[in-house]
């Protein structure tokens, strides 16, 4: 375990080497770290906090409140939109359907409020690319991996 | 009528949307060194005359803001450009964004021109990141033109990272800051105090966007379009029960039903066909009854008489399969969830009206729903918490709208 935190400190230290020192540097710092690990754990916390000295709490404070970075298990994350025009498209059905089919696979499957892809609903989002007028075969892909859903 | 296209581009326009022939093609190089030549004094003016108001929700005078952080005291100012659109049924940015980022980003070097302000920040959503990518690349271009950079004026994209309240404009400030984002108490306003205490200036995309077409024409051209009160053209973000969902330019004034049925913008109506309501402005919007919808036009006068507002230019279209009390439960739920936490009116209010709707309470505590609706708007902190209950309210005064 020792082991390990020291790895993802000199692994964060080396993501945070090109960042600049200043606490307006907190949300890039982040999500330098989210990309590379797709989780902000306790211990890449402790390492921000360190690399950029700033407090273990106030960095904790904020990777804690914003939504994106909520992915405990560090697996490939997967948003479906529920909000109103999507869910009017069948989206709380596509996502129960995700659900069964993601058991087993590598992926966090989550609801999402408002994606901003209301013309092209149901939309969902894995943390890179958007699929509009989403359907069980590109939600499937997606699950999958597959680059082109 | 077909749109009114003046910030998203002609359908013509041939020029790839980043690249230096779209600036020459739309006039934006033509902007830039108009501006240029002008002194803040001047660029002002301008902006003033030509009667654009925010088009981000609170449609304050754009002129009149510019002016105030001109004014105000201190060497060093900022100016942020909000494309963190997370409201409900709003994609209106993202498709400017798309089609057009060369311009937004014009209008944001105007504005730093305007107020002296040397660096700049675009705050995007992170769900955006296709449109991050696109806004970065226009960046670059701006760049080889010498426009952005550290002897012009730097422009930094900061990527949000799901907080719809972070598109409050002082939350979003905290944001950039490295802080919660977290809305602060106003006054003072960032026009005097925002961005670590300087003056900053803060606008949406559409407004930035607005901007750099006035500046690629003048001022008697930007009021050939819209009202006496409401120059210029709005983006409306159409979703729901209509044929052609999509976002659409029209000039204020437009009547609001003819934006669902015209063939060149919303088509008519899809479904059954039948409308029920409209719920304009997003998730703190006012629902508008059908015989409602036929008598406003798109202004803010025309919508005031129905206690509504444009606010983001969303427009969410339902027939009348849809039950309003279900759209009010995802409402609620929505505004629960992105309640910051940090003030007690919000926080509690958003959860109790979650909570009494799913105890069916519009019909049997819609008092004490207007009671804690009033409780909110009138002692939360910030825009979220005190038009939470905006959509809401509207459904209580028009009780014959409940009912599926």
């Amino acid at each position: 375990m020792e082991t390990d935190k020291n790895a993802v400190a000199e692994r964060v230290s080396r993501l945070m080497e090109t960042v600049p020192k200043d606490r307006g540097q907190l949300l890039p710092a982040l999500w330098r770290v989210f990309e590379e690990y797709q989780r902000i754990g306790p211990e890449m916390i402790e390492a921000v906090s360190n690399a950029m000295n700033i407090p273990y709490a106030e960095v904790f404070g904020v990777a804690s409140f914003y939504a994106l970075f909520d992915n405990a298990a560090g697996h490939r994350p997967i948003y479906v939109c529920t909000d109103v025009l999507c869910a009017l498209k069948g989206s709380e059905d596509l996502l129960a359907v995700g659900e069964d089919a993601a058991q087993g696979a590598a992926v966090a499957l989550k609801e999402s409020p408002c994606l901003g892809h209301c013309d092209g609903a149901p939309a969902m989002f894995d943390g890179h690319r958007t699929v509009r007028n989403a359907t069980r075969a590109s939600l499937m892909a997606m699950i999958r991996g597959e680059s082109h859903a | 009528m077909p749109e009114t296209r003046r910030l998203l581009p002609a359908l013509h326009t041939r020029s790839e949307p980043v690249s230096r022939e779209r600036l020459t093609e739309r006039g934006f190089d033509r902007a830039m060194e108009r501006m240029l030549s002008m002194q803040p004094e001047d660029i002002i003016a301008e902006v003033k005359a030509s009667g654009i108001k925010g088009r981000g929700g609170a449609a304050f005078p754009t002129g009149i803001k510019w002016a105030g952080v001109h004014a105000a005291a201190g060497g060093t100012r900022y100016v942020v450009m909000n494309a963190d659109e997370s409201e409900l049924g709003t994609f209106k940015d993202r498709v400017l964004l798309e089609q057009d980022p060369l311009g937004a980003l014009v209008g944001v070097l105007i504005a730093a021109h305007a107020v002296r302000a040397r660096k700049a920040y675009c705050y995007i959503r992170g769900e955006y990141r296709e449109v991050e990518q696109r806004l970065a690349a226009a960046l670059t271009i701006l760049a080889e033109c010498g426009w952005v950079g550290p002897d012009a004026v730097d422009v930094e994209i900061r990527r949000g990272a799901g907080a719809y309240i972070a598109g409050e404009e002082t939350a979003l400030l905290n944001s950039i800051e490295g802080k919660r984002a977290e809305p602060r108490v106003k006054p003072p306003f960032p026009t005097n105090h925002g961005l670590w205490g300087a003056p900053t200036l803060i606008q949406n995309v559409e407004t930035m966007a607005n901007v750099a077409v006035l500046f690629a024409h003048d001022v008697q051209w930007f009021k050939e379009c819209g009202t006496p009160e409401t120059p210029g053209t709005k983006l409306i973000g159409l979703s729901g029960y209509v044929r052609h969902p999509g976002v659409y330019e029209v000039p204020f004034g437009y009547p609001m039903t003819n934006i669902i049925h015209d063939e060149d913008l919303g088509g008519g109506l899809s479904g059954s066909e039948r409308l029920r309501a409209i719920l304009l402005g997003g998730a703190a919007g006012t629902f508008m009854a059908p015989e409602e919808v036929e008598a406003s036009l798109l202004d803010y006068g025309s919508l005031s008489r129905y206690g509504a507002s444009i606010g983001s230019g969303a427009l969410m279209v339902f027939d009348d399969t849809v039950d309003l009390t279900w759209v009010l439960k995802k409402l609620a739920r929505f505004f629960a969830d992105e309640s910051c936490g940090q003030c007690v009116p919000c926080r509690i209010g958003t959860r109790r009206i979650l909570e009494l709707l799913d105890q069916e309470g519009l019909k049997t505590r819609a008092e004490d729903l207007r009671e804690l609706a009033l409780a909110m708007r009138d002692a939360s902190i910030c825009g979220l918490g005190q038009t939470a209950p905006v959509a809401l309210l509207s459904i209580l005064d028009r009780p014959e709208r409940q009912g599926a």
